[in-house]
């Protein structure tokens, strides 16, 4: 008889600081269908995104990646040939529910975009943006929050001497920290990253990459990336998208090294795509 | 050429290097089972040599291995292969060492003596020789099948290796200590090339689906 030795049960590494229950989610979307009037963008999603983890959604151009990412925060409903079936549980609530609110929600989920798009305003202005809009006037809670989430943002050391002035003048992969500063600022639960190093350096990539590890003990975030090696780097669990579908939704070591379906293999060893 | 020709064509490469590596190993082993019927000097400095050109292969192939990581980040099936070719490598390196190894003890035996007992080693090395080309025949058809019939060719080989130990020294001629032990190393040799042939089996089953198994 063949004895096989993989049957041992695989450690799963967690952060110190706080257990993460795996079992647990912060999206469970249930048969998502997404249409730009007859084009059918999403087909049948289904998918749970997990708490305090790294979810990677990758896939071809066109495949409905970006799409997906933007429902997230019901982003896509802005567009008006836009029609969606199916459900969003965030926390156990259908975000398409009509009594729900979509500020609530946006409160909650943060969106990182693909180029760096901070204010024309100061450094400290672009952080103090979201908590001012919620009310927060106090200048020392406002200081709290922009050295709190420039640090956050792995940007406090590079700008604590500078705050004042002007966004523009920092380089591309520092203005999309302070992005990712300004979306740390009003404390969301889930981040939602839409490619969000593909306009940056190798170096301020890999900065990102850093803070995204180190984001993940206290949020959930969501990568729409287009470098498969990102998403292997980086994620805990990735989702392969195909024309409108998911064909394949694993722990990102599964999908690296022996991901079941072949037009998985096909896409991450860059065959096609 | 498809959309990772060039990449493609270093993956061949480094099977076909495999190949090449292995039929040089399997030729060491038969040669090296000839000299212990019949020795030849020249033969025998031959097999030596040549070892080296086989350890220069090995390190040829973790060089070509350890690129195409660095360069090309393999993943899924490209990264089992390359990692098997590092694994694989590594075993018939051992094999090639273990030839050697057959060799030396037959220098340090007499002439056409023990005639039946050596008979007997060949046989066995029949069996061992057998699964090394089998396991390069699964290697190139990534035959999962026939990598774990490997496994049943080892099962006789120790049970052959038992059975000529048991009567090696039940027969013994407590006057020719030195020839009985050498005979007693070359049959522990093929045992263990037998072993090793096995395990290439294991690393063809892990290359085709990403799944240990002990066949040994």
């Amino acid at each position: 008889m063949l004895a096989n030795t993989k049957s041992e049960p695989v450690v799963e590494e967690t952060n110190e600081d706080k257990a993460v229950d795996m079992n647990k989610n912060v999206y469970k979307v249930d048969q998502l269908n997404l249409w730009y009037g007859k084009d059918q963008a999403l087909i049948n999603v289904d998918m749970d995104i997990p708490e305090n983890q790294v979810t990677a959604i990758i896939g071809p151009s066109g495949c409905g990646k970006s799409t997906f990412i933007k429902t997230l925060n019901r982003m896509t409903e802005m567009i008006p040939i836009v029609k969606t079936n199916g459900s969003i549980y965030y926390r156990d609530e259908n975000i398409f529910d009509k009594k729900y609110k979509v500020e609530q929600l946006r409160t909650k989920v943060g969106m990182v975009f693909q180029k760096p798009n901070p204010f024309p305003k100061s450094i400290y202005e672009n952080v103090v943006y979201g908590p001012k809009i919620h009310g927060i006037k106090d200048k020392k809670i406002l200081d709290d929050i922009v050295e709190k989430s420039l640090k956050g943002a792995a940007l406090w050391d590079e700008v604590k001497d500078r705050l004042k002035e002007n966004a523009f003048g920092l380089s591309g992969g520092q203005q999309q920290r302070l992005c990712i500063a300004r979306c740390l600022a009003v404390e969301p639960d889930v981040i939602l990253m839409d490619e969000p190093t593909s306009a940056l350096d190798p170096i301020s990539t890999l900065k990102i990459e850093e803070l995204v590890q180190e984001l993940k003990k206290d949020y959930s975030i969501v990568i729409v990336t287009h470098n498969m090696q990102q998403a292997g780097r980086i994620s805990d669990k990735t989702a392969f998208f195909l024309n409108g579908e998911i064909i394949e939704y694993d722990d990102t070591s599964t999908i690296f090294s022996s991901p079941q379906d072949k037009r998985t293999e096909d896409y991450i060893s860059g065959r096609f795509g | 050429m498809g959309v990772r020709g060039t990449y493609d064509q270093e993956l061949s490469q480094l099977k076909n290097d495999i190949f090449s590596m292995g039929e040089a190993v399997i030729e060491a082993f038969s040669e090296a089972l000839k000299i212990l019927a019949r020795q030849n000097k020249t033969k025998m400095d031959q097999i030596i040599s040549n070892d080296a050109s086989i350890n220069k292969k090995e390190l040829e192939i973790h060089d070509r291995a350890t690129l195409m990581i660095a360069r090309q980040q393999p993943v899924a099936t490209d990264l089992r292969t390359t990692i098997v070719a590092l694994k694989i490598s590594s075993d018939l390196e051992r094999v090639g060492d273990l030839a050697v190894d057959i060799v030396k003890s037959a220098k340090r035996m007499e002439e056409s003596a023990h005639e039946s007992e050596i008979l007997e080693l060949q046989d066995m090395a029949a069996i061992a020789i057998e699964m090394l080309n089998e396991a390069l025949a699964a290697y190139r058809e990534r035959d999962m099948m026939r990598a774990q019939q490997i496994a049943m060719m080892d099962d006789k080989v120790d049970e052959k290796y038992r059975l000529f130990i048991k009567d090696l020294f039940a027969s013994t001629d407590k006057t020719n200590v030195e020839q009985t032990t050498q005979l007693a190393f070359t049959g522990r040799y093929i045992e263990r090339i037998a072993d090793y042939a096995t395990n290439l089996a294991e690393w063809i089953v892990y290359e085709r689906n990403g799944k240990h198994f002990d066949l040994n």
